[in-house]
């Protein structure tokens, strides 16, 4: 038997969001003093399993003690009063205040002190105002802020920004810090200061647990993983053990194997360009997402991006649809470069885009879901004819409309439902659908498997090169690597923000590139050996 | 352990109200007297506004209501109770606060348009009821011959005896106010301002602070009615219509959320302009409406933001290195 107490015992957490099974018997321990890290893929289920923890989620089945103690059902302010606290996925500071206030709104609670205090400000407010700016200033030095504590924290830097959510959920005193990937996004620098800083926290006597995609940080900080997959605890135990699963392997990197018949489009390889991206990069306020990237699609071919969470595979596919916009470098398309031209012009340019979450109107039947993917060309072809479309407009969307329903015959079935009432694969459909109702030259897909099972993940993979053979483009944005590279002709390999490799779908296959790129693992093979 | 009970730019205000006051009262001009009379009251339930709004991040288009259950409320205790208007007023102050909070359990399950929409409903069923209750509150006709507060058995007649009283009562609302953004509660108001689902992770109740301070700018509106009646001495529904809530939302609106004191730049602007706009009657509100949404959009910040930002333009290049631009305003001098 281990020697250290159980600080959070998580037992048979089962979640369900309508049809989706978002996690099921979960159960796992945070030992006190210990540095646990929570992994899996996308979707998996971490998000959920920390909503359920800091009470935010209401679970279907199971509890969550925390020092014995019942948490289950209880609201998000008792559990923190309890002495755990989380931090979110965005750092969420509070950006109207200073650095330091920031960390004193943590300290508010605990001090019990309500409206009367505040409006006799004669008495004590000040004092009680002055000891939560020491105690600010503690935390500020532990995460090494304490020099811009009465900066206003919209300056900070995205990794300053992690330090400040981290430090604000000291603030509150917890004996259980929970962190919702605080590493994603930040540089090799920032990530450095970020796990020193989490080092002193526990050394401070805070027991820590953190969400995380970078699995070199996780693998160098945590000492113990739990592993999430669809919703399932798939290990659990010591870091180097869990690095070395099979099973943890293949949840990252996916084990799904397609049936291609298809023969690879040689014709293709000799063809200008489609689609040229030239040292693009991309930044959201402090943070890089693109780098300078260069890539190349062409006509009737499949090409697939892959990377883990982070790597800016969503943030490439933006800049090509006009949804965000480029720092540097440029975008051509068709022998033009799309520079200025608006999100819902470059959709008449022939780009359409089924975005990540299938985002469909879930009250809208499937027939108007897939109309709308026709709205900007109607809307070209004159103004009157949003009202009713003239005789052409109405032809095309007709032939559109058909084509479409071909191709995906079950949707013609389901014409007249409710696209919330959908399962996961036929509104992959919808959304796929949507977007060649535009007839597109070019067709992005961002995580089209993203939620679905393997068995539905092959079903709607496998339909993408009949969609090449009638000459579309296809841009594969892909969790499930293994899938991906399978179907597609060439791959690109991102990895914080820079493509580190690219090739043939068979050659980034076999390659080690793919499994760096996602797990990086930091392994001390030496050691490892020595220990067995 | 107050060493500095009144802080140097509360009393420098202080003493600025007051040569405004004494200036004005000195030139005895009646119609600027009556118009001051007038900014002290709009500027209570603007404070209490500013702290729900401003501050906490709940808007709310029912003030109205609030204002009108504390004038109605002190003069009904008042007349049914032979109540010395004092009781009356820190009774109907009591109840107006009690009715927000209350409506707080309700409201506050809704955020953004709907909160507005169920405020909103709140202003105009308590105008209904003001028309329609006849043997209460007299119907569209309203209650007349209500007793003026006194002070020492010298009744508060005319506009220039009340001028003190009511921007006294205004001067301590600024101060309490001001104290109470600054304290630890004023932190946990803005934490739900920003982000409520942060607040409840560092534990703090955010539907509780909601709801309080709900009930402190209903006990601000309610004060601010209460006076109001006693001090006019004749009440009539219309005051107390949505037209006041869009008033008050516009006052707070130019003010800002840089502090509180800079409800009074917004009360003064508006008052001014009703002035200009008495010979539209009823359409003013068109015009508030239309100055509403020109400053949402054009100064976020609220008007007195704006113009020191474009004050600041000009001698940023004079004085490199000045950090005027540092607010921080809701930090002691620790």
């Amino acid at each position: 038997m281990n020697m250290t107490s159980t600080m959070l015992k998580v037992e048979g957490v089962s979640v369900r969001f309508g049809g989706l099974q978002a996690l099921s018997e979960v159960g796992f321990d945070i030992r006190q003093g210990e540095i646990l890290g929570l992994i899996g893929p996308n979707g998996a289920g971490k998000s959920t399993l920390l909503n359920v923890i800091s009470g935010f989620v209401r679970p279907d089945r199971g509890s969550v003690h925390f020092d014995g103690e019942l948490l289950t059902g209880r609201p998000p302010e008792f559990v923190n009063r309890a002495g755990l606290v989380r931090t979110f996925q965005a750092a969420e500071v509070l950006a109207g205040m200073t650095v330091v206030e920031n960390v004193m709104a943590a300290g508010v609670a605990r001090l019990g002190e309500g409206v009367a205090g505040g409006l006799a400000r004669f008495v004590r407010a000040g004092q009680s105002m002055a000891a939560l700016y020491r105690m600010a200033c503690e935390k500020l030095e532990l995460v090494g802020l304490a020099a811009l504590a009465d900066q206003p924290a919209q300056m900070l830097t995205a990794g300053q920004q992690r330090l400040l959510a981290a430090a604000r959920a000291l603030g509150t005193e917890a004996r259980l810090l929970i962190l919702d990937e605080p590493a994603a996004g930040l540089t090799n620098d920032e990530k450095m200061m970020l796990a020193a800083a989490i080092r002193r926290i526990r050394a401070a006597g805070v027991t820590v647990m953190f969400v995380e995609h970078d699995l070199a940080f996780v693998s160098s900080l945590a000492e113990r993983l739990v592993v999430l997959d669809h919703g399932t605890v798939i290990a659990k135990g010591e870091t180097r053990a869990v690095s070395r699963d099979p099973q943890v392997l293949a949840a990252y990197l996916g084990e799904t194997d397609l049936v291609v018949a298809r023969g690879r489009a040689g014709a293709a390889a000799s063809a200008a360009p489609l689609l040229k991206l030239e040292r693009v990069a991309v930044r959201y306020g402090a943070l890089h997402a693109l780098g300078g990237i260069d890539l190349e699609v062409r006509a009737g071919e499949i090409v697939t991006l892959i990377g883990a969470n982070g790597a800016g595979k969503s943030s490439t596919l933006k800049a090509i649809s006009g949804l965000c916009k480029l720092a540097g470098g440029a975008i051509v398309f068709d022998g033009k470069p799309l520079h200025g031209l608006a999100a819902e012009r470059r959709i008449a340019a022939g780009i359409a885009l089924a975005p990540e979450g299938r985002q469909l109107f879930p009250m809208l039947t499937v027939r108007d879901n897939l109309m709308i993917g026709r709205f900007s060309h109607i809307r070209a072809a004159g103004f009157g004819n949003l009202f009713r479309p003239g005789a052409a407009a109405a032809r095309e969307v007709e032939a559109a409309m058909r084509e479409v329903l071909d191709f995906f015959p079950r949707l013609a079935e389901r014409i007249d439902q409710q696209a919330g009432t959908l399962s996961g694969g036929e509104g992959q459909m919808v959304a796929i659908g949507r977007a060649l109702m535009s007839r597109p030259k070019l067709l992005m897909l961002d995580e089209p498997s993203f939620g679905l099972a393997p068995r539905v993940t092959r079903e709607i993979l496998e339909l993408l090169p009949r969609l090449a053979e009638r000459g579309i483009a296809v841009l594969l944005v892909e969790q499930n690597a293994h899938a991906a590279l399978q179907v597609a002709d060439r791959g690109y390999v991102l990895a914080n923000g820079a493509i580190v490799a690219h090739g043939s779908g068979e050659e980034l296959l076999q390659s080690s590139h793919v499994g760096e790129a996602y797990l990086g693992w930091q392994h001390e093979d030496e050691t490892a050996e020595v220990a067995a | 352990m107050s060493r500095h009970a009144m802080n140097k730019p509360a009393l420098n205000r202080f003493l600025v109200l007051a040569a405004v006051l004494g200036l004005a009262a000195f030139s005895n001009n009646p119609y600027v007297i009556n118009l001051l009379v007038v900014c002290g009251l709009y500027a209570l339930p603007a404070i209490g506004l500013s702290l729900l709004m401003g501050y906490t991040g709940q808007i709310s288009l029912g003030q109205s209501a609030f204002v009108g259950v504390g004038a109605y409320g002190s003069v009904l205790l008042a007349q049914h109770l032979q109540l010395d208007p004092w009781y009356s007023l820190a009774l109907a102050t009591a109840l107006s606060a009690f009715t927000a909070w209350s409506l707080g359990w309700l409201v506050f399950r809704l955020k953004g348009h709907h909160l507005a929409m169920a405020t909103l409903a709140i202003a105009l069923i308590l105008h209904t009821v003001l028309v329609e209750w006849r043997s209460m509150t007299g119907g569209p006709d309203g209650i007349s011959a209500i007793d003026p507060i006194s002070i020492a058995g010298h009744a508060l007649l005319d506009d220039l005896h009340f001028l003190p009283l009511a921007w006294l009562v205004c001067y301590a609302g600024l101060c309490l106010a001001d104290y109470l953004v600054r304290s630890p509660f004023g932190l946990a108001m803005r934490t739900v301002s920003e982000n409520e689902a942060v607040a409840r992770s560092l534990g703090i109740d955010a539907a509780q602070v909601k709801r309080k301070v709900m009930a402190l700018s209903g006990a601000y509106a309610g004060l601010g009615g209460a006076l109001y009646a006693h001090w006019i001495g004749y009440i009539s529904p219309e005051p107390f219509s949505v037209a006041f809530s869009i008033k008050l939302l516009l006052i707070v609106a130019l003010g800002g959320v840089s502090g509180v004191w800079n409800v009074l730049f917004g009360v003064f602007i508006v008052v001014i302009v009703s002035e200009w706009l008495k010979p539209l009657g009823r359409l003013d509100v068109v015009i508030y409406g239309l100055l509403l949404i020109v400053v949402m959009i054009y100064c976020r910040e609220g008007a007195v933001a704006a113009l020191a930002g474009l004050y600041r333009k000009l001698p940023q290049r004079l004085r490199p290195g000045a950090r005027a631009s540092l607010k921080l305003q809701g930090r002691t001098s620790a």
